[in-house]
């Protein structure tokens, strides 16, 4: 709507000095006014009168000044008394008749055109008019003798042959832009328009219209004065089908301004120049200077304007010549570029757009574009998917397109990304898909997050514990004293210190960063609803808090997740369905798209290369786009022309990466201890692949960029897949083994091979597990319609206390079939043991109708609790273990959680027998029927996860990005992801990997690392103060310097978390990240050595490189552990506030 | 019956700690609502766990969340209560403690038809491992399993054991909507209303009602239990109870920060039944 009011016409007196008209001597009164006028028409008509048009310069002279004068003392004359006090049409002036009976404007132009029309005689026309429609008191453009000699003189502006000059231009749109003004005033001027038109010259009838469009994409106040006069158009326009019928078909408006589109992109930067090494999107500031962005921002924005005021027709026409002569030709090429530049960038622009266009039909076309359409076999979708799991800026760049994408709360990217793979809930234990709608009553998942929080980590506990303490029981112990318990002095949370667009946004930030509905101006809005706002007491009364007090900011984590909650249910709830595990129905929801690799022979292939997935192995290499590969490859390039974006790294084993060299210039040299890295330790589950020959082709041969492309994917496969689920990833796997076929050398091929080798073995030892649980999730199907919900007969009772102790055989059974009965083994099946002696007293009594879940569930929560105690134990035997060892013994424990699994299913299987008819079909002499496919929860989550699994590894800001978007995941109310995600308890298919397993896993890497490093408590202490410094820097630096803007989108972009900047033109300058870190680090800095010159300092004897590559290593890793600890509260909060939210009702005014 | 409670409805706001609104007014009949006078931004209430938070974990490393396990426990079961959208019942906990609850039931038809009870529900503090929660009627209703001298209501033998995950107050207070309903006379904490059941069904009947009418007739007074959030009755009064009872049913409950601007309608495609994107869409662009 800003749109429209910006275009308020001026008052009359603005442009007064601008006007060329003399200055007038009508303060007199009417008839005075009317004298004046006609003895200057009696002068010019003398002139005009003649019969030959007399070339004498003296004339024109004349007639001009003449005619100054009586269009000015026109414009300034007001509109007659109304006889009667008729309101309405009040009558001509005096003036005005006089114009009108004697055509004078007619005669006028007409003696110009006649004697030819001089450049500077048009102008000097344009400008008359332009005073005349824009000053003039009573309205003039209804009357045709006004009307006709306008069109006359714009026909001649339209004359192929005179045309308007160059100079002419700004006149001209000027005057265009009043005409649409005074027509938006009186609709009844475009009705005149479009029938006058064909009378007079041109044969586009709507004369207007064609002059304007070609000024649609031009820069500066001439553009968008003709982009406001077009919109003022298409506003008049909507309800006048004839006009619209018109500008759809008979011009060219609307292609003009999608191809416009496509000529501005393409003119767009290649390449954004950043320095800061947080920097992940576009922000308003960010290319406000850019004029070739700023111009497309334009032309988008008018774009969604007229998408939001014209008339269907003019909308869906335009939205179809956006999609298929923007989006599918320039934008589909452009996110396919091969060269990481400008994958970033067209990735960066992508976010941008999203985050800017408002209007839902126009999103819909680019989402359309963005989930469906088909660039080379893949969607956009896959394609960008792809990239997170990349080593450098793309990754954040994509992450935080998803992040916008996440924001919209849209069901159709929400299937495609996540929900489609959970529909047919293949994913859980067929026993436990009732529990997906269940809630977190009681904490316990919850709890199970926060006890992830490593000891290493709780560093203050002891003294917060205390205090918080000492604040709950004082608020206890008067609850009805009226003064309020003190405040404590509160940290931020993670939230604010790393104020994330997404889900700080409650409002402003969160949901929808991006996409305002109205186009108003929101600065003054938002910023004061900002949950997190500076103002806001909680970040004040922090201002003398240095480090972060860990336990006391739970509470702004529960109010957070409240508030995400709250406003991601209600923006879903006009969805169709509430996709709780029923609806839509798991058995007739199509199969998600599998793994890319259906050929089983494939899906046994090893993948070390798993960094990418999309199209099938079976293609043929030469139809397959590489794009990160050769994105990797351009990486390698453009570290090579301007050697300082990526850095090499060789490590010990022969292993090198490519790593964008953080804003310090350090250059690392990564320096392979076996001990921290578990990540690179191959993925295979069997322990006799050793390091070494998991490898052994990547030579060290540092100068070949496809190794080093191997190496750091080996890393991503580690966190894609980790251990156990080799065949969720087929996909990566196909298509990566192809592209070895092609990029590699035949001798790397050759011992790729080898390797595929060696994880068949794994694969197939891994098979003894899985398939147990197959069988019985299979043969449960049949068992689906006992499995009743029985929510209310409560006063009903059901004996079901036989129901555990009937089974105790078959856990045990189910364990001792495994192949080796280690000691961790055995302690896991005395553990199941003392279970199921305990298992009569703690069996269901009577008076309880749910007596079947009853137990499945206690079951399974014992189970869970029996898990924890034996992982406790195999880690704490497991510690001290290299890395290798550790990896495979927390292989081992998950082997141990799906023998438990199998356990529970067998007993389960035990129940169902006992209950009755259904037993016949759950023998577990059905194994064959398995599902084609092995549960797969899709490429997104696959990807999150193998990028939240390494964590440790992964820069601070990728880390933030990561975290916001599971939590911002996990904030979404379908049962179906929320059970995924956050309910702890759920048994899983073998092959899925859970959130708390990924995040467990990242527990252990940080315990190692903390236990490898002495100093790692001050380096922690170090870090929260540089982060809580950093948060309060970004507080300070935020709010205010937002300049004029006409979106929200901005405002949020100036509370954005990177503190970098993004220079695309001063691209030496000094960032503001590498101020504000400079600004931090002054602020934390105690005496002692500030975190990053302790972290630099490096062991001696080393090199420079390697201290340096050390010291980066050591920095990721210790800020992981601070994100981390946030990280489960903030989980920990959304699972405990999912229970307490209750669902909004659908819209009444659903839309459709 | 005419009358109206004034209470601050358990609809419109929880005890626990929440501020918001999170309710569906249209499940209100009639009512009003009024706040009590109670200082703004109450800090959140409960009893102290004296017994030590459930769910604290076993190493009690983070022991500080505790409280907000029981906290969120007692909400997630007011949660329940609200979306089971028991007919008749509504309960509100009390500002004093999360452990409290205070209830009304309406009784529609049968037996105790027009009945209006109020009573008030007690949650062990060590909740939800202890035992199963307390009714208790403010009026001893002439009920075979009400104690004609307590009040409290039979619960336990319809939960012999509570158990958590399975069990949840929704239940209990199902449950005392059904004994109205459907009448046990086993085991009777009133052996004479048990007796009168079954021997003289026009006898019992008619204690029924004066035992309703004595109810209904203190309907009026004030609470039992001295606390803000307590609910009480007061006579229809247009004046008052008419405007509230009107915005309560055009009562629209969103997002706490959700502001107008902002795009949060939510955008969806997807035809209902179907689960392929884009699959309500009319006019696809033609490619």
């Amino acid at each position: 709507m800003s749109w429209l009011s910006r275009l308020n016409p001026r008052a009359p007196g603005s442009r007064s000095g601008r006007s060329a008209a003399p200055s007038s001597p009508c303060t007199a009164d009417p008839e005075t006014c009317l004298m004046v006028f006609e003895n200057h028409w009696r002068q010019v008509s003398w002139v005009l009168e003649q019969q030959e048009p007399s070339s004498s310069s003296d004339d024109l002279t004349a007639v001009r000044n003449h005619t100054d004068q009586m269009l000015c003392l026109l414009a300034e004359e007001r509109p007659a008394e109304s006889p009667e006090g008729a309101p309405g049409v009040a009558p001509m002036g005096p003036i005005l008749e006089l114009v009108v009976t004697q055509n004078i404007l007619a005669g006028l132009v007409q003696w110009h055109l006649r004697r030819g029309l001089d450049p500077d005689s048009q102008g000097a026309l344009l400008k008359l008019f332009e005073m005349l429609i824009g000053q003039s008191q009573q309205p003039l453009l209804q009357h045709t003798a006004i009307l006709h000699p306008l069109l006359r003189l714009l026909g001649a502006c339209a004359d192929p042959e005179l045309g308007c000059p160059l100079a002419l231009e700004n006149s001209l749109v000027l005057l265009l832009n009043q005409i649409c003004v005074s027509m938006a005033r009186q609709p009844v001027v475009l009705e005149m328009l479009f029938r006058a038109a064909p009378a007079q010259q041109g044969s586009t009838n709507l004369l207007i219209f064609s002059l304007l469009v070609p000024f649609i994409h031009r820069d500066g106040a001439i553009g968008q004065q003709a982009r406001d006069a077009l919109l003022l158009v298409m506003a008049a326009s909507a309800s006048h089908e004839a006009v619209a019928r018109y500008i759809a078909e008979n011009s060219y408006f609307c292609p003009v301004l999608a191809t416009g589109l496509s000529a501005l992109y393409s003119s767009l930067p290649r390449k954004i120049e950043v320095r800061g090494d947080d920097w992940h999107a576009l922000r308003r500031e960010d290319w406000m200077g850019v004029s070739s962005l700023v111009l497309f921002m334009n032309s988008l924005e008018f774009c969604n304007a007229v998408v939001q005021v014209a008339h269907p027709l003019v909308r869906s026409q335009l939205l179809d010549y956006l999609h298929n002569g923007f989006l599918v030709p320039v934008m589909g090429p452009a996110l396919h570029k091969s060269s990481v530049d400008e994958m970033i960038a067209s990735t960066a622009y992508l976010d941008l757009f999203l985050r800017s266009v408002s209007e839902t039909s126009l999103l819909k076309t680019f989402l359309r574009f963005f989930l469906l359409h088909r660039h080379d076999n893949d969607t956009i979708l896959d394609t960008l998917l792809t990239r997170i799991s990349s080593n450098s800026r793309l990754c954040m760049v994509s992450l935080s397109l998803f992040r916008t994408l996440l924001s919209l709360n849209c069901e159709d990217i929400m299937l495609q990304l996540v929900l489609r793979y959970l529909l047919p809930c293949t994913h859980v234990m067929l026993s436990q898909r009732r529990a997906i709608r269940e809630a977190d009553l009681y904490g316990k998942s919850a709890d199970k997050f926060l006890s992830l929080i490593p000891e290493c980590c709780r560093l203050n506990a002891g003294s917060s514990a205390d205090e918080d303490g000492a604040f709950w029981g004082k608020v206890l112990n008067s609850p009805t004293t009226e003064s309020p318990a003190p405040p404590r002095p509160s940290t931020p949370s993670r939230l604010s210190f790393f104020i994330r667009q997404q889900s700080s946004g409650g409002g402003s930030g969160g949901g929808a960063p991006s996409t305002p509905t109205s186009m108003e101006p929101l600065q003054s809005g938002p910023s004061s609803s900002h949950p997190l706002s500076p103002e806001s007491p909680m970040h004040q009364q922090q201002a003398n808090t240095e480090c972060l007090d860990w336990d006391s900011d739970y509470l702004e984590y529960l109010k957070d997740a409240r508030r995400g909650i709250e406003i991601c249910s209600w923006a879903c709830r006009d969805w169709s369905a509430p996709y709780d595990g029923e609806n839509p129905s798991p058995n007739t929801a199509p199969p998600p798209p599998p793994p890319p690799t259906s050929n089983p022979s494939m899906a046994m292939f090893p993948e070390h290369f798993s960094f990418q997935q999309g199209g099938s192995s079976n293609t043929p290499p030469g139809q397959q786009r590489a794009p990160i590969v050769a994105a990797a490859r351009a990486e390698w390039s453009s570290s090579e022309r301007d050697s300082g974006e990526w850095d090499v790294t060789i490590g010990k084993n022969n292993c090198i990466s490519l790593t964008p060299r953080s804003k310090k210039r350090s250059l690392q040299r990564e320096e392979l201890l076996p001990k921290p890295i578990p990540h690179l330790v191959p993925s295979s589950s069997s322990s006799a692949a050793p390091l070494s020959t998991s490898h052994p082709a990547s030579s060290p041969a540092p100068h070949n960029p496809t190794s080093a492309i191997t190496v750091s994917y080996q890393a991503m496969y580690n966190g894609v897949t980790g251990q156990g689920d080799g065949c969720s990833d087929n996909r990566d796997r196909g298509l990566e083994v192809k592209k070895v076929k092609r990029d590699l050398g035949e001798q790397q091929y050759l011992d790729e091979n080898a390797n595929q080798n060696g994880s068949l073995v794994t694969c197939s030892s891994q098979s003894c597990t899985t398939l147990p649980q197959s069988i019985f999730s299979n043969s449960e199907m049949g068992d689906r319609p006992n499995q009743i919900s029985s929510q209310s007969s409560i006063t009903q009772p059901t004996s079901d206390t036989k129901l555990l102790t009937s089974d105790t055989s078959n856990p045990p059974s189910a364990s001792s079939d495994l192949p080796e009965a280690n000691q961790t083994q055995q302690s896991v099946e005395s553990l199941i043991q003392e279970l199921l002696e305990q298992a009569p007293g703690e069996a269901p009594l009577p008076g309880d109708s749910n007596g079947q879940g009853i137990s499945i569930e206690a079951f399974t929560q014992e189970l869970r609790e029996l898990e924890d105690r034996v992982k406790e134990r195999s880690r704490a035997a497991c510690q001290q273990e290299e890395t290798a060892r550790e990896s495979l013994s927390s292989e081992r424990q998950e082997e141990e959680q799906q023998q438990l699994s199998s356990a529970l299913e067998v007993k389960l299987t035990g129940d169902t027998k006992e209950d009755g008819p259904a037993v016949g079909l759950c023998s577990p002499a059905r194994p064959l029927n398995q599902p084609a496919y092995q549960p797969y929860t899709g490429p997104f989550m696959v990807v999150l996860f193998a990028k939240l699994e390494n964590m440790l590894q992964n820069s601070l800001y990728v880390n933030i990005l990561l975290t916001g978007i599971v939590a911002q995941l996990a904030c979404y109310p379908q049962p179906l992801l929320r059970s995924f995600l956050l309910n702890t308890n759920m048994v899983f298919q073998p092959s899925i990997k859970s959130l708390i397993q990924v995040l467990g896993s990242v527990k252990n890497r940080i315990e190692a690392f903390a236990a490898s490093h002495e100093d790692f408590p001050a380096m922690l202490k170090k870090a929260q103060q540089y982060l809580v410094a950093r948060g309060k820097l970004d507080w300070a630096d935020s709010p205010a310097a937002v300049p004029t803007l006409r979106r929200s989108d901005s405002l949020v972009k100036s509370r954005k978390p990177s503190l970098g900047d993004l220079i695309l033109r001063h691209t030496n300058s000094p960032t503001r990240a590498r101020h504000a870190a400079q600004l931090a680090l002054a602020h934390v800095r105690d005496g002692s050595q500030s975190l990053h010159s302790a972290l630099f300092r490096g062991g001696g004897g080393a090199s420079g490189l390697e201290k340096q590559a050390e010291a980066l290593r050591v920095k990721n890793a210790v800020y992981c552990a601070v994100i981390f600890c946030e990280f489960l509260k903030e989980l920990a909060a959304l699972a405990q506030e999912h229970a307490v939210t209750l669902p909004f009702p659908h819209s009444p005014e659903a839309e459709e | 019956c005419k009358h109206s409670w004034n209470t601050c409805s358990s609809h419109q706001q929880s005890a626990l700690s929440l501020p918001d609104q999170r309710a569906s007014p249209a499940r209100l009949p009639f009512g009003k609502k009024q706040l009590p006078p109670i200082p703004k931004n109450a800090a959140p209430i409960t009893k102290p766990a004296s017994t030590g938070t459930p769910a604290q974990s076993a190493n009690g490393t983070h022991a500080s969340y505790g409280p907000f396990y029981l906290e969120y426990s007692l909400l997630a079961e007011f949660t329940l209560v609200i979306k089971q959208k028991l007919p008749g019942i509504y309960v509100q906990p009390s500002y004093k403690s999360a452990l409290m609850w205070f209830g009304v039931i309406f009784i529609r038809h049968g037996l105790y038809q027009d009945g209006v009870f109020k009573f008030t529900v007690y949650i062990p503090d060590n909740y939800p491992d202890g035992e199963c929660p307390k009714l208790v009627f403010d009026i001893p209703v002439f009920h075979p399993l009400v104690d004609p001298v307590s009040g409290e209501l039979d619960v336990r033998r319809a939960f012999n054991k509570w158990r958590r995950n399975h069990n949840h107050i929704w239940q209990v207070l199902m449950y005392a909507r059904t004994v109205f309903y459907k009448i046990n006379t086993t085991e009777p904490l009133n052996p004479e209303a048990a007796v009168l059941y079954e021997k003289d069904v026009q006898l019992f009947k008619s204690k029924v009602v004066d035992s309703v009418k004595l109810c209904n007739s203190h309907l009026f007074d004030q609470p039992k239990i001295d606390d803000p959030y307590a609910i009480s009755f007061s006579p229809w009064n247009p004046a008052v109870h008419e405007e509230a009872k009107e915005r309560m049913f055009t009562y629209k409950r969103r997002p706490e920060d959700h502001h107008k601007g902002t795009q949060v309608s939510g955008l969806s495609w997807v035809k209902p039944g179907s689960t392929q994107p884009f699959s309500k869409d009319d006019s696809p662009p033609q490619s």
